[in-house]
């Protein structure tokens, strides 16, 4: 999986782009500060990214607590979460998890579009993550067709159209 | 022969050259004493394929199972290549900075080698492409033809179960595939539709799998994912195919773990000893009465290069690398084809592999069902392929999922000054030794041919009913090789080769090389490692008989 890692990973920006990100990053000061806020607004965006439509979402399955696990994320996470904030508070609310839906979305639309690499890979990375937790789940694929592990039955009606 | 030492034969590299030279010399009676850099790999616990996160995991990593190496900076990308400029319809391109992205060499280290997760191509190289100086002015002869090496072929075809159908065009047979071809995949003949119209041969690709039981092993069932592994033992990889026979045999000590870090050259003309780093730092000696070399287009060279430039007296060891000049494009067909079902390739279109074959450029290239090129193998990296989040992304996977078609394109990359590897000034490994560092360049001949691997893809894709092309990417920006040649190049001229046609140092009498890195040219995008099992098979027939 490790061109479709780079690809969702680095598709979005040049890969000069992405080098001078991770320079970036790895000059910041280490601020611990992911707290009660920031997982909340976690797991609000990992629901809006994976909300189910129809089958189980994201933050149902508890993906945004395997997210929330990976400290290696949490500076791009809290920064990301600021940025969000920030923009919730020029348009008159407290912060992001006071916005309505549509208004979340279009937060994190404009986080992912921004020109800040730091704030559009919160969201890539994000989406990554989530989405790769989420479309892994049992439950999950179990609604999609030819999602098996490929052993030990192999594929009978490879011959066939699919069922 | 074996002058005191344990072994008449220390082989360093257990990939496809080492384990089919092993092999080649047990069966005369020769012992061997065969070394690999990485582990041991057990199918059955490393890659069993049962688990519901298969999706989720590559080939299993193990310590030492993967080489360390540098690269050269990526070349300055000149020019407007919309057919080549890797990325996707969702996510835009991938490489914006104008510089080819250097981004990784495709191996395995371990008993096996690259063959435990390659795709199990079995592929002859075209008879013209062997000839590439003499009838087209460009890389270099073999010094052999493939009458010299037909022979090998068959041998190696029959110990590793090789499928393929009756006929191959220019590569004549003297005996037919002992197994009948593989059916093809529901996914590929709708491909195959496609080529119908464009008037193209397509037809089952061959294939070390096995399509029926063979000594002992069992047929393949059809899973998908050779790449990951094949835990049934179909795949007809170096260990479980000539390994274990040259195991058979008695006369084989396979060693995984043993890093040689240098060879010791002997007295006059022959080489003396390897020294093997233990894991302590330390290092062991081991007495060569023949050496073969066998890790490859990166690792061979490096290692000649690190011994004091070794059989280097044409200054072209390491010279004249060719990595894998390659095209993939995906597209979104209209009915569901969950090309994963069946063998990953299984249909070929030869009909741009003569070095001829393409308008207006010389090198050939192949085409086909690209399904495991994609990678697309389960439903997690195809949700992240369609772009987007929300409500719409779910409704888009689950409308779309199955859906993709890939085609892919390999074609024939011509040696230049440019492209190299050398010794890293700076990277060394854990003993001290310096790091190979490549260095790939491509010649607007390179980029032209690889135009027209993309817009031949996208024609098939087309003619094959697609609505949507989703993604492409090609080696114009993103360097992923995995088949890589020709930098201890074979020759008679002692002047621009390192080895003789039989495999054989030009100096050193008792120093043979038996991979990639002796073709003299690349061929038009076959997979190589057929060919490198005949190579080995057949300088394992001369090793020792004239000393």
């Amino acid at each position: 999986m490790r061109r479709r890692e780079i690809i969702a990973l680095l598709g979005f920006l040049s890969v000069g782009g992405a080098m001078a990100l991770w320079g970036n990053l790895a000059s910041l000061f280490w601020r611990p500060r992911f707290n009660k806020h920031t997982a909340q607004t976690l797991t609000a965006i990992t629901d809006l990214m994976f909300p189910g439509d129809g089958l189980p979402g994201a933050t149902e399955l508890g993906i945004h607590n395997r997210i929330a696990a990976m400290s290696d994320l949490h500076a791009l996470i809290t920064d990301g979460v600021d940025w969000l904030d920030r923009r919730a508070k020029q348009q008159g609310a407290p912060n992001f998890l006071a916005l309505d839906e549509s208004a979340k979305s279009a937060a994190v639309e404009a986080a992912y579009a921004s020109d800040d690499v730091a704030t559009s890979q919160f969201i890539i990375k994000l989406r990554f993550y989530a989405g790769r937790a989420y479309y892994s789940e049992p439950v999950i694929k179990s609604a999609f067709p030819y999602t098996g592990p490929p052993q030990p039955d192999g594929f009978p009606d490879f011959q066939d159209p699919p069922r | 022969m074996s002058n005191g030492a344990g072994w008449d034969v220390v082989i360093v590299g257990a990939g496809a050259g080492g384990a089919a030279a092993a092999y080649g010399l047990c069966q005369r009676g020769i012992s061997v004493l065969l070394l690999d850099a990485g582990p041991r790999f057990d199918p059955a616990v490393d890659y069993p394929l049962t688990g519901s996160d298969w999706d989720a995991q590559d080939f299993p990593e193990k310590p030492g199972s993967t080489g360390k190496f540098t690269f050269a900076p990526g070349q300055k990308l000149t020019g407007v290549e919309p057919l080549l400029q890797s990325g996707s319809r969702g996510l835009g391109a991938f490489v914006t900075n104008g510089v080819r992205w250097m981004d990784k060499y495709h191996h395995v280290r371990g008993i096996g080698g690259t063959t435990l997760h390659f795709t199990g191509e079995s592929h002859r190289i075209h008879p013209a492409a062997m000839k590439m100086k003499s009838r087209f002015g460009v890389a270099a002869d073999w010094p052999i033809d493939y009458a010299e090496l037909e022979p090998y072929y068959i041998r190696a075809e029959e110990l590793i179960g090789v499928a393929g159908p009756q006929t191959q065009g220019a590569r004549w047979r003297s005996r037919g595939f002992l197994l009948p071809p593989h059916p093809l995949s529901y996914a590929a003949r709708t491909l195959g539709r496609g080529a119908a119209k464009l008037g193209l041969d397509w037809q089952a690709n061959s294939r070390a799998a096995l399509s029926v039981a063979w000594n002992s092993r069992p047929p393949c069932n059809y899973c998908g994912a050779c790449n990951l592994g094949c835990p049934r033992g179909d795949k007809g990889s170096a260990d479980i195919t000539f390994v274990a026979a040259a195991v058979a045999t008695g006369r084989c000590t396979v060693r995984p773990d043993s890093p040689v870090v240098r060879i010791e050259a002997g007295g006059t003309d022959r080489v003396a000893a390897v020294l093997v780093g233990r894991p302590d730092g330390s290092l062991e000696r081991i007495p060569c009465p023949h050496l073969v070399l066998a890790c490859g287009a990166v690792e061979s060279p490096r290692l000649l290069m690190a011994s004091g430039g070794l059989a280097n007296e044409s200054g072209e060891v390491g010279r004249n690398f060719m990595d894998t000049l390659e095209v993939t494009v995906g597209a979104l067909h209209p009915d569901p084809q969950h090309g994963r079902r069946g063998l990953p390739d299984d249909a070929i279109c030869w009909d741009f592999n003569a070095p001829d074959a393409i308008p207006g450029v010389i090198g050939g290239c192949r085409i086909g069902n690209a399904s495991s090129e994609s990678e697309i193998k389960g439903l997690a990296a195809f949700a992240l392929a369609v772009p987007g989040w929300g409500r719409a992304h779910a409704q888009s996977v689950r409308r779309l999922w199955g859906h993709s078609l890939h085609v892919g394109a390999i074609g024939e990359r011509l040696p230049n000054d440019n492209s190299r590897v050398d010794l890293d000034p700076e990277a060394r490994d854990r003993f001290g030794i310096s790091l190979a560092r490549i260095s790939s360049w491509l010649a607007e001949s390179d980029i032209a041919r690889l135009r027209f691997m993309a817009a031949k893809s996208r024609e098939l894709l087309a003619a094959s009913g697609v609505q949507e092309i989703f993604e492409s990417y090609s080696s114009w920006d993103w360097f992923a090789a995995s088949h890589v040649f020709g930098t201890c190049r074979m020759g008679a001229d002692p002047a621009t080769s390192v080895v003789t046609a039989e495999g054989r140092s030009h100096r050193w009498r008792n120093l043979w090389v038996t991979d990639a890195s002796v073709f003299p040219s690349s061929g038009g995008g076959e997979a190589p490692s057929l060919t490198i099992h005949a190579l080995a098979l057949r300088t394992a027939e001369r090793i020792g008989k004239d000393t």
